[in-house]
């Protein structure tokens, strides 16, 4: 009897705790969502602000700029850092901690030095194109990245895979990428996730490097039009989710296969 | 006529403080079984490691049919290598792991098709094409990881105490299988282990190692009856060693002078080597030299400790209808049934 009193008291507290946070998550998206589909005033809605956003100058030349910008962050940030997480599980783990240490950086380093930084310490010809910005968020999504990959490595055989793979036959690229990768694919997603997330809303960064995005597109549309702006806010934050359901949908059919029962 | 396929020369390799190769040669001819046996930190995976191109040596060579391979990248040495730990990569299915290496080597899909299958009915898993490494019992899974080894027809095939995570009826019956294998494909392999019987029981030949050194490389018959030193006298099987003194090539030992390997006039101290089986006990009252410590029931025989007047342990081995009247406390006489001995200096 005790056992099941503690189980509905247990049950109950966390339930209260996932209602109270499901509250604060959901009410004000809610209530934006609402607000976002007004129509001059509380009682009339329509999709007049969704519309207004399609009519604005610079929509999709600021959106074009981030999804090439984020797409090259990805890649970047893919290519440097598996093959560096994999030596580092492989035959660098004396410098683990040191790079540990190196990837919590960007989260401490303000973003104005940051973004100086970038600006003194990048070569003259990355300047003003997509790749500044890109290297930029591949800096910042580190802390993320690193540890999403990490904790995918960590605790698996790795050293014998690589052995087996590279006595069958495959050069270090097919040992990443035919083995390695598929290996960790879920930490590979997740990483790729982050640094989409990331990329996508970033906006402190690509205006103090005085680049046009997305975001920084909606701060300036929004000064005008405060339904428009709202609808923005809603219209980006549902893309993103559909795009990263998308990417786990896609993701999880890959890594479902290698659990396949016969 | 058979030729050397495998030629290690004077291999070194140090870690820290620690050597763990130290000078160490050997050579596999073609289509033979060598096992690398020795106590754990002696360097037989260290030299695995370095001959398949896993490990860098710090001196020495590797010569494959006479090329010499020392600076040949892993992925181009054409040698098939079984671990320790289970390898098979997870994310692909038996067929697909074990056709991993032909696809490396952009062998065709119908020809790949062909000697997956061919190769997993050799090894008996040809219903198993398409489970995980999950889904496979540790047995199937290092037979999974030998058919992928062997399927690219390696030069040279790499064992890395591939049994040892197995259950004792598992390993018995896999090294069985491996070395039936290993005939029926003529594949030249060398098989490193720390389980004497294992070595002894499917090698055509096994090297000792100890401390980075190739101690001994005979057959295993040589290996038992004949070690060269007294690490391999102990390391393979059991050993008495008994001191006594060396007197003309012949030591006396339970009241009998046996000849000595030692010829001439040699003399001094020595350890006397003999087998459990090579002591005979028997209860006796009146002419008793040791007396019954423990007796412990093997299955076809009993292993008989026995303590003698001077305090030496004597283990020996003997039927089960002889040790019957044995029990701890009894007064028995010790005597070598062997004619000749085989003696180190102390």
């Amino acid at each position: 009897m005790k056992k099941i009193s503690n189980y509905v008291s247990k049950n109950i507290l966390s339930t209260t705790i996932l209602l109270v946070a499901a509250f604060f998550l959901f009410l004000p998206l809610i209530g934006a969502t609402e607000f976002s589909l007004r129509d001059g005033g509380p009682d009339r809605h329509s999709f007049r602000s969704y519309k207004w956003i399609f009519e604005q100058s610079g929509f999709k030349e600021n959106l074009g700029v981030t999804f090439k910008v984020t797409a090259l962050a990805v890649v970047l940030n893919l290519l440097i850092m598996v093959p560096t997480v994999t030596w580092l599980h492989i035959s660098g783990q004396k410098y683990r901690r040191l790079v540990e240490v190196v990837t919590i950086l960007p989260l401490i380093i303000p973003v104005v030095a940051l973004a100086t930084g970038a600006q003194t310490a990048l070569p003259s010809f990355l300047h003003n194109t997509v790749l500044e910005l890109s290297f930029m968020y591949v800096v910042i999504a580190m802390p993320y990245s690193y540890r999403a990959l990490d904790i995918g490595m960590s605790g698996k055989p790795l050293n014998t895979y690589v052995a087996a793979a590279r006595n069958l036959g495959a050069s270090w690229l097919k040992v990443l990428l035919t083995v390695i990768t598929p290996c960790i694919w879920p930490s590979v997603l997740a990483a790729l996730f982050l640094t989409v997330a990331l990329s996508l809303g970033e906006f402190t960064l690509a205006q103090l490097l005085h680049w046009s995005t997305f975001p920084t597109w909606v701060s300036n549309v929004s000064q005008e039009n405060i339904l428009g702006a709202t609808a923005l806010s809603v219209g980006s934050l549902f893309s993103a989710w559909l795009l990263l359901f998308g990417f786990t949908f896609f993701g999880s059919n890959k890594t479902d296969s290698s659990k396949d029962k016969e | 006529m058979t030729s050397t396929s495998l030629k290690v020369k004077g291999l070194g390799r140090q870690f820290g403080t620690v050597l763990a190769l130290d000078n160490f040669s050997i050579e596999v001819p073609k289509g033979e079984l060598i096992s690398l046996l020795g106590p754990s930190g002696c360097g037989k995976t260290t030299a695995l490691r370095i001959i398949a191109g896993l490990e860098k040596s710090d001196a020495g060579e590797v010569h494959l049919n006479e090329k010499n391979i020392t600076n040949v990248s892993a992925h181009l040495r054409n040698m098939g290598m079984v671990f320790q730990a289970y390898s098979l990569f997870p994310h692909l299915n038996v067929s697909e792991n074990v056709a991993f290496g032909l696809k490396m080597r952009k062998i065709s899909r119908s020809e790949r098709t062909k000697r997956v299958n061919k190769m997993l009915e050799l090894v008996g898993l040809d219903h198993h094409h398409k489970r995980f490494a999950h889904q496979l019992s540790g047995g199937q899974q290092q037979r999974v990881a030998l058919a992928r080894a062997l399927v690219i027809e390696p030069e040279v095939l790499l064992l890395d105490e591939p049994l040892s995570a197995l259950d004792a009826q598992v390993r018995t019956n896999l090294r069985e299988e491996i070395r039936r294998l290993q005939i029926e494909l003529g594949t030249t392999t060398l098989f490193v282990t720390h389980d004497q019987e294992e070595a002894m029981a499917i090698s055509d030949r096994v090297g000792v190692m100890n401390k980075g050194r190739l101690e001994q490389l005979d057959t295993p018959d040589v290996l038992y009856n004949r070690p060269t030193n007294d690490f391999v006298a102990s390391f393979v099987g059991t050993m008495n060693h008994l001191p006594a003194n060396l007197v003309n090539g012949t030591v006396e030992i339970f009241g009998k002078t046996l000849p000595t390997q030692k010829t001439g006039n040699e003399t001094g101290k020595v350890n006397v080597l003999v087998r459990p089986e090579s002591i005979q006990v028997t209860p006796s009252e009146t002419s008793a030299n040791a007396t019954v410590v423990t007796r412990s029931f093997l299955g076809a025989a009993s292993r008989v400790l026995c303590k003698t007047d001077d305090g030496t342990i004597i283990h020996s081995l003997i039927t089960n209808s002889s040790s019957d009247s044995l029990h701890p406390g009894s007064k028995v006489k010790l005597e070598i049934l062997s004619r000749e001995v085989m003696v180190t200096n102390v």
